[in-house]
């Protein structure tokens, strides 16, 4: 019996989960959120941060809404949680240094992409994956920016590795023979089942406090965080992978994600469950382009995106810690900038796509689009012709 | 194969350094090697234990293995095809 247990303990906490299983799984964490309240974003969460530390600063008078009442404050979090338990449970949490050009990276990438995230109004969730299974056409157009920015953040990288030196750096572990240190690897998985309950003590105070709603959040990004830590899905791949190495993994385990969440999105706004209109808010087509394209470069530079960024965070990345702090700051000051200067109205339409061309089109239009992109991936993964090294 | 004690031609070392670097730099050292040789790489990635795997025995070339050192990252071995 124990070997059994041991045998499944290790398929689910110690291997690595298929990419394709983890994308079914997010589809359907991310339409429960979506019938829960609303779609699942990640940038807002990181708007809200950053609005707290420019207020605390003294820059902004209105005060944001508390982090732990903000929802996607929340669902972050969880991400970052669940990602850390995740960890634990592989024994694989560790404080992770990075060479400081990498750190340097981190920095510029995840301004980047709080610049790109403002004008695209969301990032590669809430912008990209989102806004496409809500059927916005800003997500569309975001698609293709992040495909142009990825092409020129990996030409970078390129560039640097031919120019530019690196350095190997590692933290060194402590000689478990000199000294009676408690042996913190062993008791990883021990911790992480505390935190994960934790969790669901958590969202037991929230609705005995009367806000299950919005605990609900908190509990849905931590499942989303360990389904990705566990599988490393990474959205970035689905857009760099087929120009680096020519590999379609990624790009079909995103494809197979969006195609079951906009289904399930389509049914339900088909439906009239939820007011149709809901998650359609990208500025189609100048905002999402720009930040689709501004958002790509900065994930490649930082080796992470929105969400990757969170689950890399929980397993000890200190180089997406960078990241993440620098997304938050530049994400809330380039929001305020654009409503201030009055250029958010110059960025584009929100635009539905069941309105403007009807759902008996836009059905099997979006599903021949991921189709299509599936099988030109397909294609490059045997012939290479996009792989640019 | 005794994974200790192979004999490798070029050494890539890319501790600290993480997605996309460790694939990026490993693709890099395999253009640089001639067919037959042996590259060893030092990673601490977590990525890389399924990255550089499946990335070795692409193109004609082929994984050999991998260990954990005891300093704490893990060693691996690919041969170009």
């Amino acid at each position: 019996m124990k070997t059994e247990i041991q045998k499944y303990y290790s398929a689910v906490f110690e291997q690595e989960w298929p990419a394709w299983l983890a994308g079914m799984l997010i589809a359907i964490i991310a339409l429960m959120i979506f019938l829960w309240e609303s779609p699942w974003t990640i940038a807002a969460g990181y708007n809200d941060w950053g609005n707290w530390f420019w207020y605390l600063a003294g820059a902004y008078d209105k005060r944001p809404l508390d982090p732990w009442f903000h929802p996607v404050s929340l669902s972050n979090t969880g991400i970052l949680i669940g990602a850390f338990v995740s960890a634990l449970m592989a024994r694989q949490f560790k404080i992770r240094p990075a060479p400081k050009l990498e750190y340097a990276k981190g920095l510029a990438g995840g301004i980047l992409m709080g610049v790109g995230a403002s004008l695209a109004k969301g990032c590669n969730v809430g912008g990209f994956f989102s806004a496409v299974a809500m059927l916005s056409a800003g997500g569309f157009a975001m698609m293709i920016g992040l495909g142009a920015g990825a092409w020129v953040g990996l030409r970078y990288l390129l560039w640097e590795m031919e120019h530019l030196p690196s350095q190997a750096v590692y933290s060194k572990p402590k000689d478990k023979t000199k000294s009676k240190a408690f042996d913190w690897v062993k008791i990883q998985p021990y911790l992480g089942g505390g935190v994960a309950i934790g969790v669901i003590v958590v969202f037991y105070v929230y609705a005995f406090a009367d806000k299950t709603q919005v605990g609900g959040w908190l509990f849905f990004g931590f499942l989303i965080g360990l389904v990705m830590h566990r599988s490393r899905f990474c959205f970035v791949r689905a857009f760099r992978d087929p120009y680096m190495t020519g590999e379609a993994k990624m790009v079909k385990a995103v494809a197979v994600s969006l195609i079951i969440y906009f289904a399930g999105s389509s049914v339900i706004k088909g439906a009239y469950l939820v007011e149709p209109a809901m998650g359609i808010y990208h500025p189609f087509v100048l905002g999402s382009l720009t930040g689709g394209f501004i958002f790509g470069i900065g994930m490649l530079l930082a080796g992470g995106c929105a969400s990757s960024t969170l689950w890399r965070v929980g397993e000890g990345q200190t180089k997406l810690m960078v990241t993440m702090v620098a997304f938050a700051l530049t994400n809330s000051l380039t929001a305020k900038f654009l409503q201030v200067s009055g250029i958010n109205e110059k960025l584009g339409q929100d635009i539905f796509l069941p309105d403007v061309m009807t759902w008996q089109i836009t059905v099997p239009l979006v599903l021949t689009f991921f189709l299509t992109w599936v099988l030109v991936a397909m294609w490059n993964e045997e012939t290479e012709k996009f792989v640019v090294f | 194969m005794d994974l200790e004690n192979v004999q490798t031609n070029s050494v890539l070392d890319i501790r600290g350094l993480g997605c996309p670097m460790p694939l990026l730099k490993t693709k890099k050292a395999l253009k640089g090697m001639a067919s037959g040789e042996i590259l060893e790489i030092l990673g601490t990635d977590p990525g890389s234990k399924k990255d550089i795997p499946d990335f070795g025995n692409k193109g004609g070339n082929q994984f050999i293995g991998m260990v954990d050192a005891s300093e704490g990252h893990t060693r691996y071995f690919i041969k170009k095809g």
